[in-house]
């Protein structure tokens, strides 16, 4: 008779622990189900900073792209792959120079994506995005 | 020494939960603390292809321009003009998200240029435009 009292008592020490558990799980499915893991590639726009004063030995490489979407470069009509090349040829010229795209509004973003990215190609210090008015 | 050997036997029969509790509870935590909700533009958009494009890291804003030049943020149609707006909402409620502007290969860039503006004067801390591998 002692030993079954002694027994009841221990189990009613026992802390139950189901309905938090059952809690834990159904919080562990929530974040389970709505956890979204965003795997997007992108270009980093740069942000021009007017506070620096801008070094004055670096020169701004132009290229613009008109409307119609043809890409120039120093008064010469050009090809989206043909940018690196005159890119690097610039920088090789004067080292540190940033590349400065101009855009007409009506033109296709896919080429000023395409001209940003054979610029970074190139490997120009900064690339960053302009109006053409 | 009867009583004695029962107990001992249903002793041993319990499984013990305390290491498949150990995983859970880490599980949970990790789920908890990875959790980004993530605001989805709500418009499927061709990105352009580039080559030099990096992962984009702390996403938390996803504006879409389509091909028509429609701009899209938070399972909405906008106008441009309110791009701001929406983008400091949204930032309100996570500070250190970055924004990924969608634009389609088609899309006009001043349309481009005037979202890009917008969430600037927002003050989110980056931006880039989504891309494709080659």
């Amino acid at each position: 008779m002692t030993a079954r009292r002694h027994k009841a008592g221990q189990d009613e020490a026992e802390v139950d622990m189901t309905p938090m558990l059952d809690i834990v799980f159904i919080m562990l499915i929530f974040f389970i189900v709505t956890a979204t893991f965003v795997n997007e590639r992108g270009l980093d726009v740069t942000r021009p900073d007017s506070e620096d004063p801008p070094p004055t030995k670096a020169v701004t490489i132009l290229v613009s792209i008109s409307a119609a979407g043809v890409i120039s470069m120093e008064g010469r009509d050009i090809d989206v792959r043909a940018v690196r090349a005159n890119v690097e040829r610039l920088i090789a010229e004067n080292p540190d120079s940033s590349v400065v795209v101009q855009s007409h509004p009506l033109s296709e973003s896919h080429l000023m994506v395409g001209v940003m990215d054979q610029a970074r190609l190139a490997g120009a210090a900064g690339v960053s995005i302009a109006e053409l008015n | 020494m009867g009583a004695r050997l029962a107990q001992k036997e249903k002793d041993e029969a319990a499984v013990d939960m305390t290491p498949m509790l150990d995983i859970v509870f880490i599980m949970l935590i990790f789920f908890i603390v990875t959790a980004t909700f993530v605001k989805q533009s709500g418009l499927e958009v061709i990105r352009p292809p580039a080559e030099t494009a990096e992962d984009q890291r702390r996403v938390s804003i996803l504006i879409a321009v389509g091909d028509g030049g429609e701009v899209w943020m938070d399972n909405k149609e906008v106008d441009v003009r309110s791009v701001r707006a929406g983008v400091e909402k949204l930032l309100a409620e996570n500070p250190l998200g970055s924004v990924v502007i969608q634009a389609d290969t088609k899309s006009k860039s001043g349309i481009l240029m005037q979202v890009m503006d917008q969430v600037r004067q927002a003050g989110a801390p980056g931006t880039a435009i989504a891309t494709e591998k080659d």
